[in-house]
Protein backbone atom coordinates (compact mmCIF):
# COMPACT_ATOMS: atom_id res chain seq x y z
CA UNK A 1 0.00 0.00 0.00
CA UNK A 2 1.63 2.97 -1.24
CA UNK A 3 1.28 6.62 0.73
CA UNK A 4 -0.16 9.87 -0.71
CA UNK A 5 0.35 9.96 -4.25
CA UNK A 6 1.98 13.24 -5.55
CA UNK A 7 0.44 14.55 -8.34
CA UNK A 8 1.90 17.10 -10.66
CA UNK A 9 1.32 21.27 -10.10
CA UNK A 10 1.55 21.64 -13.50
CA UNK A 11 -0.91 19.06 -15.00
CA UNK A 12 -3.38 20.12 -12.64
CA UNK A 13 -3.30 23.76 -13.65
CA UNK A 14 -3.14 22.96 -17.32
CA UNK A 15 -6.13 20.46 -17.45
CA UNK A 16 -7.90 22.85 -15.07
CA UNK A 17 -7.39 25.75 -17.36
CA UNK A 18 -7.82 23.88 -20.47
CA UNK A 19 -11.63 22.16 -18.97
CA UNK A 20 -12.02 26.21 -18.49
CA UNK A 21 -11.53 26.94 -21.55
CA UNK A 22 -13.62 23.86 -22.82
CA UNK A 23 -16.71 24.85 -21.37
CA UNK A 24 -16.90 28.41 -22.31
CA UNK A 25 -16.61 27.00 -25.69
CA UNK A 26 -19.21 25.25 -24.87
CA UNK A 27 -21.74 28.00 -23.56
CA UNK A 28 -20.56 29.93 -26.79
CA UNK A 29 -21.73 27.17 -29.13
CA UNK A 30 -24.76 26.65 -26.97
CA UNK A 31 -25.21 30.58 -27.67
CA UNK A 32 -25.43 31.19 -23.71
CA UNK A 33 -22.50 33.40 -23.95
CA UNK A 34 -20.79 35.04 -27.34
CA UNK A 35 -16.94 35.06 -27.38
CA UNK A 36 -15.66 36.84 -30.28
CA UNK A 37 -11.84 36.63 -31.29
CA UNK A 38 -11.85 40.08 -28.88
CA UNK A 39 -12.04 38.27 -25.57
CA UNK A 40 -11.04 34.58 -27.06
CA UNK A 41 -7.34 35.68 -27.88
CA UNK A 42 -6.84 37.07 -24.55
CA UNK A 43 -8.71 34.31 -22.68
CA UNK A 44 -5.79 32.05 -25.15
CA UNK A 45 -3.06 34.70 -23.69
CA UNK A 46 -4.07 33.77 -19.96
CA UNK A 47 -4.14 29.94 -20.17
CA UNK A 48 -0.62 29.80 -21.69
CA UNK A 49 0.25 32.57 -18.90
CA UNK A 50 -1.17 30.43 -15.99
CA UNK A 51 0.34 27.28 -17.24
CA UNK A 52 3.54 28.83 -17.48
CA UNK A 53 3.41 30.77 -14.49
CA UNK A 54 2.26 27.54 -12.66
CA UNK A 55 5.67 25.62 -14.23
CA UNK A 56 7.71 28.60 -13.25
CA UNK A 57 6.31 28.70 -9.66
CA UNK A 58 6.30 24.62 -9.17
CA UNK A 59 9.88 24.13 -10.27
CA UNK A 60 12.42 23.97 -7.54
CA UNK A 61 15.67 25.62 -7.13
CA UNK A 62 18.68 22.82 -8.98
CA UNK A 63 16.17 20.71 -10.50
CA UNK B 1 63.57 42.69 19.83
CA UNK B 2 61.37 43.54 22.88
CA UNK B 3 57.73 44.09 21.96
CA UNK B 4 55.69 45.84 24.94
CA UNK B 5 51.92 45.56 24.58
CA UNK B 6 50.69 49.91 24.78
CA UNK B 7 48.23 50.04 27.62
CA UNK B 8 44.67 50.52 25.83
CA UNK B 9 45.65 48.85 23.24
CA UNK B 10 43.40 46.42 23.07
CA UNK B 11 41.84 45.89 19.20
CA UNK B 12 38.34 45.76 19.93
CA UNK B 13 35.73 45.71 17.35
CA UNK B 14 34.17 49.20 16.89
CA UNK B 15 30.89 49.51 17.38
CA UNK B 16 28.69 50.87 14.20
CA UNK B 17 26.49 53.17 15.07
CA UNK B 18 22.97 52.57 15.27
CA UNK B 19 21.10 52.96 11.94
CA UNK B 20 19.06 55.93 11.51
CA UNK B 21 17.24 54.77 7.96
CA UNK B 22 13.80 54.41 8.17
CA UNK B 23 12.78 50.71 7.72
CA UNK B 24 11.91 49.70 4.43
CA UNK B 25 8.54 49.58 2.72
CA UNK B 26 6.59 45.67 3.55
CA UNK B 27 3.33 44.58 2.83
CA UNK B 28 1.37 44.70 5.78
CA UNK B 29 -1.06 41.68 5.53
CA UNK B 30 -2.64 42.20 8.83
CA UNK B 31 -4.62 45.17 7.28
CA UNK B 32 -4.78 44.38 3.97
CA UNK B 33 -7.40 44.09 1.82
CA UNK B 34 -6.32 42.20 -1.54
CA UNK B 35 -2.22 42.10 -1.14
CA UNK B 36 -1.55 44.90 1.88
CA UNK B 37 0.03 46.51 -0.85
CA UNK B 38 -1.60 50.04 0.39
CA UNK B 39 -1.82 49.29 3.73
CA UNK B 40 2.38 49.18 4.02
CA UNK B 41 2.94 51.84 2.10
CA UNK B 42 0.41 54.20 3.79
CA UNK B 43 2.05 52.88 7.49
CA UNK B 44 5.28 53.74 5.32
CA UNK B 45 4.33 57.15 4.60
CA UNK B 46 1.99 57.91 7.02
CA UNK B 47 -0.97 58.29 5.44
CA UNK B 48 -4.66 56.67 5.53
CA UNK B 49 -4.29 53.21 3.12
CA UNK B 50 -8.05 53.96 2.13
CA UNK B 51 -6.52 57.12 0.40
CA UNK B 52 -4.00 55.01 -1.77
CA UNK B 53 -6.78 52.75 -2.32
CA UNK B 54 -8.76 55.02 -4.02
CA UNK B 55 -6.24 55.82 -5.94
CA UNK B 56 -4.86 52.08 -7.09
CA UNK B 57 -8.93 51.84 -7.69
CA UNK B 58 -9.34 55.03 -10.10
CA UNK B 59 -6.13 54.08 -12.54
CA UNK B 60 -7.80 50.56 -12.85
CA UNK B 61 -10.76 51.85 -13.73
CA UNK B 62 -9.47 54.41 -16.46
CA UNK B 63 -7.44 52.08 -18.12
CA UNK B 64 -6.13 49.36 -16.29
CA UNK B 65 -3.27 50.74 -15.31
CA UNK B 66 -3.56 50.42 -11.30
CA UNK B 67 -4.01 46.90 -11.75
CA UNK B 68 -0.37 46.87 -13.39
CA UNK B 69 1.35 48.92 -10.69
CA UNK B 70 -0.76 47.07 -7.87
CA UNK B 71 0.65 43.56 -9.82
CA UNK B 72 4.21 45.08 -9.65
CA UNK B 73 4.20 46.59 -6.10
CA UNK B 74 2.96 43.21 -5.41
CA UNK B 75 5.71 41.25 -6.57
CA UNK B 76 8.30 43.53 -5.74
CA UNK B 77 7.39 44.58 -2.19
CA UNK B 78 8.19 41.77 0.30
CA UNK B 79 5.73 41.02 3.12
CA UNK B 80 5.80 41.56 6.60
CA UNK B 81 8.45 39.21 7.98
CA UNK B 82 9.47 37.57 4.67
CA UNK B 83 13.18 37.62 3.89
CA UNK B 84 12.38 38.57 -0.28
CA UNK B 85 9.86 39.56 -2.27
CA UNK B 86 7.50 37.22 -4.67
CA UNK B 87 9.79 38.47 -7.41
CA UNK B 88 13.36 38.03 -5.83
CA UNK B 89 12.16 34.39 -4.77
CA UNK B 90 10.89 33.67 -8.53
CA UNK B 91 14.41 35.27 -9.89
CA UNK B 92 16.66 32.80 -7.89
CA UNK B 93 14.88 29.71 -9.70
CA UNK B 94 16.32 28.62 -13.20
CA UNK B 95 12.56 28.82 -14.73
CA UNK B 96 12.39 32.31 -13.53
CA UNK B 97 11.49 32.84 -16.83
CA UNK B 98 8.90 30.93 -17.14
CA UNK B 99 7.25 32.97 -14.38
CA UNK B 100 8.31 36.30 -15.84
CA UNK B 101 6.53 35.21 -19.52
CA UNK B 102 3.65 34.19 -17.61
CA UNK B 103 3.17 36.97 -15.32
CA UNK B 104 3.34 39.05 -18.60
CA UNK B 105 1.09 36.72 -20.55
CA UNK B 106 -1.73 37.69 -17.54
CA UNK B 107 -1.04 41.02 -17.25
CA UNK B 108 -1.57 41.26 -21.15
CA UNK B 109 -5.00 39.15 -21.23
CA UNK B 110 -6.09 41.47 -18.60
CA UNK B 111 -5.56 44.24 -20.76
CA UNK B 112 -7.32 43.29 -23.71
CA UNK B 113 -9.91 42.23 -21.96
CA UNK B 114 -10.47 45.66 -20.43
CA UNK B 115 -9.57 46.83 -23.89
CA UNK B 116 -12.51 44.27 -25.69
CA UNK B 117 -15.00 45.64 -22.60
CA UNK B 118 -14.26 49.51 -22.73
CA UNK B 119 -12.46 50.14 -19.97
CA UNK B 120 -9.44 51.70 -21.63
CA UNK B 121 -7.82 54.77 -21.66
CA UNK B 122 -6.32 55.06 -24.69
CA UNK B 123 -3.98 52.86 -26.78
CA UNK B 124 -1.90 55.20 -27.41
CA UNK B 125 -0.92 55.62 -23.20
CA UNK B 126 -1.89 52.54 -22.07
CA UNK B 127 0.46 50.20 -24.48
CA UNK B 128 3.71 52.75 -23.95
CA UNK B 129 3.65 52.50 -20.29
CA UNK B 130 2.76 49.01 -20.36
CA UNK B 131 6.37 48.71 -22.51
CA UNK B 132 8.29 51.34 -20.37
CA UNK B 133 7.15 49.38 -17.05
CA UNK B 134 8.61 46.09 -18.21
CA UNK B 135 11.48 48.13 -19.70
CA UNK B 136 11.77 50.16 -15.84
CA UNK B 137 11.60 46.50 -14.35
CA UNK B 138 14.43 45.22 -16.30
CA UNK B 139 16.48 47.83 -15.16
CA UNK B 140 15.59 47.58 -11.51
CA UNK B 141 15.91 43.63 -11.51
CA UNK B 142 19.51 44.59 -13.20
CA UNK B 143 20.62 47.63 -10.74
CA UNK B 144 19.12 45.98 -7.60
CA UNK B 145 20.58 42.76 -8.38
CA UNK B 146 24.32 44.22 -9.42
CA UNK B 147 24.33 46.07 -6.01
CA UNK B 148 23.03 44.48 -3.37
CA UNK B 149 23.97 48.19 -1.14
CA UNK B 150 25.97 49.45 -3.72
CA UNK B 151 27.39 48.74 -7.40
CA UNK B 152 31.15 47.70 -5.49
CA UNK B 153 29.40 44.43 -4.22
CA UNK B 154 28.93 43.30 -7.41
CA UNK B 155 31.96 41.79 -7.40
CA UNK B 156 34.07 40.85 -4.67
CA UNK B 157 36.86 43.43 -2.92
CA UNK B 158 40.24 43.19 -4.66
CA UNK B 159 39.00 41.80 -7.85
CA UNK B 160 41.73 42.09 -10.30
CA UNK B 161 41.87 42.55 -14.06
CA UNK B 162 44.91 42.76 -16.48
CA UNK B 163 43.76 45.98 -18.30
CA UNK B 164 44.94 49.18 -16.52
CA UNK B 165 41.53 51.42 -16.58
CA UNK B 166 41.90 55.11 -15.53
CA UNK B 167 41.51 55.28 -11.28
CA UNK B 168 42.75 51.97 -11.21
CA UNK B 169 46.00 51.47 -9.04
CA UNK B 170 48.93 49.47 -9.50
CA UNK B 171 50.48 48.16 -6.56
CA UNK B 172 54.38 48.66 -6.25
CA UNK B 173 56.32 45.53 -6.79
CA UNK B 174 58.23 46.63 -3.52
CA UNK B 175 55.88 47.26 -1.78
CA UNK B 176 56.54 44.74 0.78
CA UNK B 177 58.34 44.41 4.03
CA UNK B 178 60.95 42.05 2.53
CA UNK B 179 64.82 43.31 2.08
CA UNK B 180 68.18 42.11 2.44
CA UNK B 181 68.65 39.47 4.49
CA UNK B 182 65.43 38.63 4.88
CA UNK B 183 65.70 35.08 5.23
CA UNK B 184 62.69 33.41 6.09
CA UNK B 185 60.94 36.29 7.21
CA UNK B 186 61.86 38.29 3.86
CA UNK B 187 60.49 35.37 1.92
CA UNK B 188 57.17 35.45 4.50
CA UNK B 189 56.59 38.99 3.37
CA UNK B 190 57.92 38.24 0.08
CA UNK B 191 56.78 41.29 -2.74
CA UNK B 192 54.51 40.64 -5.45
CA UNK B 193 55.23 41.62 -9.19
CA UNK B 194 53.04 44.66 -10.58
CA UNK B 195 49.32 44.00 -10.33
CA UNK B 196 46.99 46.75 -11.41
CA UNK B 197 43.59 46.66 -9.27
CA UNK B 198 40.70 48.04 -10.56
CA UNK B 199 37.67 49.56 -8.58
CA UNK B 200 35.36 48.53 -11.30
CA UNK B 201 33.05 45.16 -11.07
CA UNK B 202 33.60 42.88 -13.56
CA UNK B 203 30.07 42.68 -15.30
CA UNK B 204 28.83 39.90 -16.99
CA UNK B 205 27.02 40.42 -20.45
CA UNK B 206 23.54 38.92 -19.97
CA UNK B 207 23.16 41.60 -17.01
CA UNK B 208 24.17 44.15 -19.39
CA UNK B 209 22.23 42.92 -22.32
CA UNK B 210 18.96 43.21 -19.40
CA UNK B 211 19.64 46.41 -18.86
CA UNK B 212 20.14 47.78 -22.16
CA UNK B 213 17.00 45.83 -23.09
CA UNK B 214 15.00 47.85 -20.19
CA UNK B 215 16.39 51.19 -21.73
CA UNK B 216 15.79 50.16 -24.90
CA UNK B 217 12.51 49.16 -23.94
CA UNK B 218 11.99 52.47 -22.24
CA UNK B 219 13.37 54.42 -25.02
CA UNK B 220 11.01 53.13 -27.39
CA UNK B 221 7.77 53.36 -25.24
CA UNK B 222 8.61 56.82 -25.43
CA UNK B 223 8.94 57.31 -28.97
CA UNK B 224 5.64 54.77 -29.13
CA UNK B 225 3.82 57.73 -27.44
CA UNK B 226 5.22 60.56 -29.06
CA UNK B 227 4.48 59.36 -32.66
CA UNK B 228 0.91 58.30 -31.41
CA UNK B 229 0.03 61.70 -29.97
CA UNK B 230 1.53 63.33 -32.99
CA UNK B 231 4.65 64.93 -31.21
CA UNK B 232 7.32 63.03 -32.71
CA UNK B 233 7.41 65.25 -35.91
CA UNK B 234 8.23 68.25 -34.22
CA UNK B 235 10.62 66.26 -32.21
CA UNK B 236 12.15 65.04 -35.28
CA UNK B 237 13.02 68.43 -36.45
CA UNK B 238 14.56 68.91 -33.27
CA UNK B 239 16.35 66.07 -32.95
CA UNK B 240 18.02 66.28 -36.37
CA UNK B 241 19.15 70.02 -36.11
CA UNK B 242 21.12 68.73 -33.00
CA UNK B 243 22.51 65.31 -34.71
CA UNK B 244 23.67 67.73 -37.44
CA UNK B 245 25.23 70.27 -35.19
CA UNK B 246 26.74 67.86 -33.21
CA UNK B 247 28.58 66.09 -36.46
CA UNK B 248 29.85 69.35 -37.65
CA UNK B 249 31.26 70.32 -34.10
CA UNK B 250 32.72 66.39 -34.04
CA UNK B 251 34.36 67.01 -37.25
CA UNK B 252 36.07 70.16 -36.41
CA UNK B 253 37.39 69.07 -33.67
CA UNK B 254 38.18 65.49 -34.04
CA UNK B 255 41.83 66.15 -34.88
CA UNK B 256 42.11 68.13 -31.59
CA UNK B 257 40.22 64.94 -29.78
CA UNK B 258 42.53 62.54 -31.47
CA UNK B 259 45.44 64.27 -29.91
CA UNK B 260 44.03 64.83 -26.37
CA UNK B 261 43.14 61.26 -26.44
CA UNK B 262 46.58 59.83 -27.60
CA UNK B 263 49.07 62.57 -25.34
CA UNK B 264 46.46 61.36 -22.47
CA UNK B 265 47.27 58.26 -23.19
CA UNK B 266 51.31 58.31 -23.78
CA UNK B 267 51.30 60.40 -20.72
CA UNK B 268 49.25 57.79 -18.92
CA UNK B 269 51.94 54.89 -20.03
CA UNK B 270 55.36 56.72 -18.99
CA UNK B 271 53.40 57.70 -15.61
CA UNK B 272 52.42 54.09 -14.51
CA UNK B 273 56.27 52.87 -16.32
CA UNK B 274 58.21 55.30 -14.38
CA UNK B 275 56.26 54.37 -11.17
CA UNK B 276 57.32 50.88 -11.82
CA UNK B 277 60.68 51.64 -12.67
CA UNK B 278 60.82 53.52 -9.34
CA UNK B 279 59.05 50.83 -7.59
CA UNK B 280 61.65 48.33 -9.17
CA UNK B 281 64.73 50.85 -8.00
CA UNK B 282 63.61 50.92 -4.24
CA UNK B 283 63.34 47.35 -4.25
CA UNK B 284 66.57 46.88 -5.50
CA UNK B 285 67.96 49.31 -3.27
CA UNK B 286 66.30 47.74 -0.09
CA UNK B 287 67.37 44.11 -1.00
CA UNK B 288 70.08 43.74 -3.21
CA UNK B 289 72.32 46.95 -2.26
CA UNK B 290 71.53 46.59 1.12
CA UNK B 291 73.03 42.82 1.17
CA UNK B 292 76.01 44.26 -1.04
CA UNK B 293 77.06 46.58 1.55
CA UNK B 294 76.39 43.96 4.10
CA UNK B 295 78.64 41.54 2.30
CA UNK B 296 81.28 44.16 2.05
CA UNK B 297 81.25 44.59 5.53
CA UNK B 298 81.25 40.98 6.89
CA UNK B 299 83.76 40.21 4.16
CA UNK B 300 85.92 38.45 6.64
CA UNK B 301 82.94 35.74 7.68
CA UNK B 302 82.74 33.30 4.59
CA UNK B 303 79.75 31.65 6.26
CA UNK B 304 77.91 34.71 7.17
CA UNK B 305 78.45 36.38 3.43
CA UNK B 306 77.28 32.84 2.14
CA UNK B 307 74.32 33.13 4.75
CA UNK B 308 73.36 36.57 3.06
CA UNK B 309 73.72 35.28 -0.75
CA UNK B 310 71.46 32.34 -0.42
CA UNK B 311 68.94 34.54 1.92
CA UNK B 312 68.63 37.40 -1.00
CA UNK B 313 68.62 34.54 -3.96
CA UNK B 314 65.45 33.30 -2.24
CA UNK B 315 64.05 36.32 -2.17
CA UNK B 316 64.72 37.64 -4.94
CA UNK B 317 63.56 34.35 -6.67
CA UNK B 318 60.05 34.92 -4.78
CA UNK B 319 59.80 38.41 -5.70
CA UNK B 320 60.32 37.19 -9.84
CA UNK B 321 57.88 34.30 -9.49
CA UNK B 322 55.55 36.20 -7.90
CA UNK B 323 55.06 33.89 -4.67
CA UNK B 324 53.16 35.59 -1.73
CA UNK B 325 53.05 34.56 1.84
CA UNK B 326 49.85 35.86 3.33
CA UNK B 327 51.66 34.45 7.18
CA UNK B 328 53.46 37.78 7.74
CA UNK B 329 50.51 40.18 6.10
CA UNK B 330 47.78 38.83 8.54
CA UNK B 331 48.06 42.41 10.64
CA UNK B 332 49.95 45.16 10.48
CA UNK B 333 51.52 44.98 14.09
CA UNK B 334 52.82 41.50 13.26
CA UNK B 335 54.03 42.42 10.04
CA UNK B 336 56.05 45.12 11.70
CA UNK B 337 56.80 42.99 14.47
CA UNK B 338 58.80 40.34 11.51
CA UNK B 339 60.19 43.62 9.72
CA UNK B 340 61.56 44.94 12.96
CA UNK B 341 63.22 41.07 13.67
CA UNK B 342 63.93 41.14 10.52
CA UNK B 343 66.26 44.29 10.69
CA UNK B 344 67.54 42.61 14.22
CA UNK B 345 68.90 39.98 13.29
CA UNK B 346 70.73 41.20 10.34
CA UNK B 347 72.36 43.88 11.89
CA UNK B 348 72.91 43.33 15.30
CA UNK B 349 71.08 45.83 17.19
CA UNK B 350 68.08 46.11 19.80
CA UNK B 351 64.52 47.12 18.25
CA UNK B 352 62.17 48.01 20.80
CA UNK B 353 58.35 47.78 18.89
CA UNK B 354 55.19 49.29 20.74
CA UNK B 355 52.07 48.87 18.31
CA UNK B 356 48.98 50.40 19.43
CA UNK B 357 45.78 49.19 17.54
CA UNK B 358 45.71 46.77 15.05
CA UNK B 359 44.47 46.70 11.44
CA UNK B 360 44.37 43.60 8.63
CA UNK B 361 47.45 44.25 5.97
CA UNK B 362 46.21 46.07 2.90
CA UNK B 363 48.54 47.97 -0.05
CA UNK B 364 48.58 51.22 2.35
CA UNK B 365 49.66 49.32 5.14
CA UNK B 366 52.23 47.33 2.66
CA UNK B 367 54.07 50.60 1.70
CA UNK B 368 54.15 51.96 4.89
CA UNK B 369 55.81 48.60 6.41
CA UNK B 370 58.63 48.39 3.37
CA UNK B 371 58.96 52.37 4.47
CA UNK B 372 59.42 51.31 7.83
CA UNK B 373 61.84 48.11 7.41
CA UNK B 374 64.39 50.65 5.24
CA UNK B 375 63.79 53.23 7.90
CA UNK B 376 64.90 50.88 10.63
CA UNK B 377 68.04 49.44 8.40
CA UNK B 378 69.15 53.15 8.17
CA UNK B 379 68.52 53.23 12.23
CA UNK B 380 70.66 50.22 12.30
CA UNK B 381 73.42 51.22 10.00
CA UNK B 382 74.37 54.89 11.44
CA UNK B 383 72.77 55.01 14.61
CA UNK B 384 72.97 51.20 15.83
CA UNK B 385 75.79 51.54 18.02
CA UNK B 386 74.28 54.96 19.77
CA UNK B 387 71.56 53.02 21.64
CA UNK B 388 68.02 50.82 20.99
CA UNK B 389 66.06 51.62 18.08
CA UNK B 390 62.56 52.23 18.79
CA UNK B 391 59.40 51.44 16.32
CA UNK B 392 56.23 53.34 17.52
CA UNK B 393 53.34 52.40 15.60
CA UNK B 394 49.63 53.86 15.91
CA UNK B 395 46.67 52.53 14.02
CA UNK B 396 42.78 52.88 13.83
CA UNK B 397 40.72 53.17 11.57
CA UNK B 398 41.61 56.02 9.89
CA UNK B 399 44.97 56.28 9.65
CA UNK B 400 48.48 54.48 9.79
CA UNK B 401 51.05 56.33 12.11
CA UNK B 402 54.67 54.83 12.33
CA UNK B 403 57.82 56.67 13.90
CA UNK B 404 61.30 54.74 14.00
CA UNK B 405 63.70 56.59 16.25
CA UNK B 406 67.56 56.31 17.00
CA UNK B 407 69.52 57.93 19.08
CA UNK B 408 72.17 58.43 16.61
CA UNK B 409 74.61 61.65 15.40
CA UNK B 410 71.83 62.67 13.42
CA UNK B 411 71.96 64.33 9.80
CA UNK B 412 70.66 66.77 7.59
CA UNK B 413 68.47 65.46 5.33
CA UNK B 414 68.75 68.09 2.65
CA UNK B 415 72.42 67.25 2.51
CA UNK B 416 71.47 63.48 1.14
CA UNK B 417 73.91 63.66 -2.05
CA UNK B 418 71.47 62.63 -4.88
CA UNK B 419 73.09 59.55 -5.66
CA UNK B 420 71.64 58.03 -2.25
CA UNK B 421 68.21 55.98 -2.67
CA UNK B 422 67.29 55.23 0.44
CA UNK B 423 65.86 58.46 2.21
CA UNK B 424 64.41 60.01 -1.26
CA UNK B 425 63.52 56.63 -3.08
CA UNK B 426 62.95 53.81 -0.67
CA UNK B 427 60.57 56.00 2.34
CA UNK B 428 60.05 59.82 0.78
CA UNK B 429 58.81 58.67 -2.41
CA UNK B 430 57.30 55.22 -2.00
CA UNK B 431 54.91 56.82 0.64
CA UNK B 432 54.25 60.09 -1.81
CA UNK B 433 53.38 57.45 -4.57
CA UNK B 434 51.08 55.76 -2.64
CA UNK B 435 49.31 59.24 -1.07
CA UNK B 436 51.33 59.33 2.21
CA UNK B 437 53.72 60.95 3.81
CA UNK B 438 57.11 60.61 5.16
CA UNK B 439 58.66 63.12 7.37
CA UNK B 440 62.53 63.01 8.58
CA UNK B 441 62.86 64.64 11.83
CA UNK B 442 66.76 65.23 11.97
CA UNK B 443 68.81 66.67 14.84
CA UNK B 444 72.58 67.11 13.92
CA UNK B 445 74.94 66.93 16.67
CA UNK B 446 73.81 63.80 18.84
CA UNK B 447 70.05 64.51 18.60
CA UNK B 448 69.16 61.48 16.84
CA UNK B 449 66.88 61.30 13.61
CA UNK B 450 62.97 60.39 14.14
CA UNK B 451 61.34 59.48 10.84
CA UNK B 452 57.57 59.74 10.72
CA UNK B 453 55.19 57.96 8.34
CA UNK B 454 51.55 58.68 7.72
CA UNK B 455 49.37 56.76 5.76
CA UNK B 456 45.67 57.55 5.30
CA UNK B 457 43.22 55.09 5.40
CA UNK B 458 40.54 54.65 2.78
CA UNK B 459 37.27 54.17 4.43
Amino acid sequence: MSGARSFDTVSLVAGMVVIALGGLLLLDRLEVIDIGFGYLFPLLTAATGAILLAGGLAARPGR
Amino acid sequence: MSVRPAEGSEAGAPTAPASSRPPPVRRDLSRRVLGGVCAGIGRRLGIDPIVLRVGFVAAAVSGGVGILLYAIAWAFVPAEGAQRSAAARIRGRRESWQAAAGTGLLVLSALLVFRELGIWFSDALVWPVVVAAAGAALIWRQSTSATGGGPAAAAPAGRTSALATPGSRTEPPGASPAGAGGGSAAEAAAPTPPRVITGLPLRGGPALSRAGLGVALVLGAGLFFLQANGALGALRDVLLAVVVVLIAVGLILAPWWWRLVRNLTEERTERIRSQERAEMAAHLHDSVLQTLALVQRRAEDPREVAGLARRQERELRAWLTGRSEPEARRSVSTALEGVAAEVEETHGIPIDVVSVGDAPVDDDALTVIAAAREALVNAARFAGEHGPVSLYAEVDDERLHVFVRDRGPGFDPSAIPTDRRGVRESIIGRMQRRGGRATVHAAPGGGGTEVELVMERER
